[in-house]
């Protein structure tokens, strides 16, 4: 029955955080969701892209297989799931694109009932589910499976929200 | 009774960087009557643009083949393999319990030209699962040379799939015949890859497909300049 949306947004630079975004997909899709993957391109210059080893590679293949988040992917979502590095948590330049998106949405009473999740690449509890505060969001903080790497965690979050997302939209 | 489905009455959509062809109903193609054949669900071709292609999505619970006409395809997956292809490949992917996965023409310029299958398996909630087997063209020349075939069923050099049916190719130079039995309450499914074949003296075009039901007995003839089909044996 995939009668749930899940939109997976992220940023990457080097693909760490782009795993992290595929792995809570791909719980999302073994939990029988419908996704779209999202992408947050840093809006910075080639030198500074030119100076971390692998950006520019993986930033031009993203640029291929990523489009950023649409209004209607928004609208489509029953859930939100958004992604960081860990050094930008919850205040880098592309994140406020998203949020302002959102709160947007939010003042014309569009993201009531929907589900909210977060995470960065080096750790499972994040301030960062705080960005969605105010936003009429249902919050389902990520929380470290034991024994699970942080890509195991995010595969087992990734369906854990499809779930509760699902418990709420029948209930 | 064999039952023809012309190419022209195929669905049809071209987005500009991706021109297909849908066998059977597929996204904003929708035809009741053209849902699947047996446990096939789905024949795409897809001819796209040099440097373009399918960005990251998901598939659950679908035998997915891919086979490249011209050109190469690239693929990455969440199941972390990244490959490039090109003809006289079979590629297989069993999505089962979920797979993410990309594809792109492997060429920046040149455009490609590919049949994308979906057959349904038998079983929901398979391990997913990519495969990849390349031949000889010499193979698939004047025989049929077996792409896939069930899981279990012991057949080297074949893609294995979670579904009861074989998939061959088969290349024949004009006026070269091929026959073919198939066993009593089997089902079959014709599709013309390139250039012209008859079957029991029904003409198929390029892009032109038939089922079968309730016959066993089939010879093939290459047309005036020869051809190439795929033949799916189906519970």
């Amino acid at each position: 029955m995939q009668d749930i949306n899940t939109l997976v947004t992220f940023s990457s630079r080097t693909g760490a955080t782009e795993k992290l975004a595929l792995a809570a997909a791909l719980g999302a899709v073994q939990a029988k969701s419908n996704i779209r993957l999202r992408w947050l391109r840093e809006n910075v210059d080639s030198q500074t892209v030119a100076g971390v080893a692998g950006w520019r590679e993986n930033r031009n293949r993203m640029a291929r297989e990523y489009i950023a988040p649409r209004e209607i992917d928004f609208l489509w979502a029953d859930v939100l799931v958004v992604g960081m590095p860990a050094r930008d948590g919850a205040s880098s330049p592309q994140l406020k694109i998203y949020l302002d998106a959102l709160s947007a949405l939010q003042a014309a009473g569009k993201l009531q009932g929907k589900v909210a999740t977060a995470f960065t690449v080096d750790s499972a509890l994040v301030s960062l589910c705080s960005v969605f505060d105010g936003l009429d969001l249902i919050l389902v903080p990520p929380e470290a499976a034991a024994g699970a790497d942080a890509l195991e965690s995010a595969r087992l979050h990734g369906r854990k929200v499809t779930e509760v997302a699902r418990d709420l939209k029948h209930a | 009774m064999i039952v023809i489905r012309k190419s022209a009455d195929r669905g049809h959509a071209d987005l500009g960087w991706i021109n297909s062809y849908y066998t059977f109903s597929f996204a904003s193609y929708y035809d009741p009557a053209h849902m699947g054949f047996r446990a096939l669900r789905v024949i795409n071709e897809d001819r796209i643009e040099g440097g373009r292609g399918f960005g990251a999505h998901a598939h659950r619970d679908m035998e997915i083949l891919t086979y490249v006409l011209d050109g190469g395809l690239t693929h990455r997956d969440s199941m972390g393999q990244v490959q490039t292809f090109g003809a006289n490949t079979i590629q297989s992917m069993s999505a089962g319990t979920g797979v993410i996965h990309s594809e792109f023409n492997a060429s920046e310029d040149e455009a490609g030209h590919f049949l994308q299958i979906w057959i349904e398996p038998a079983i929901p909630d398979a391990e997913p699962s990519y495969q990849q087997i390349s031949f000889e063209p010499r193979e698939k020349r004047g025989r049929f040379r077996l792409l896939a075939a069930p899981h279990g069923s012991n057949h080297d050099g074949a893609v294995t799939i979670n579904q009861d049916a074989l998939v061959y190719a088969s290349v024949l130079g004009a006026g070269e015949t091929l026959q073919r039995k198939l066993e009593p309450g089997r089902h079959a499914w014709v599709q013309v890859a390139r250039g012209n074949v008859s079957m029991n003296g029904e003409a198929l075009a390029e892009g032109d497909g038939a089922s079968v039901s309730g016959e066993q007995d089939l010879s093939f003839t290459g047309g005036p300049d020869g051809g190439e089909f795929l033949f799916f044996d189906l519970a």
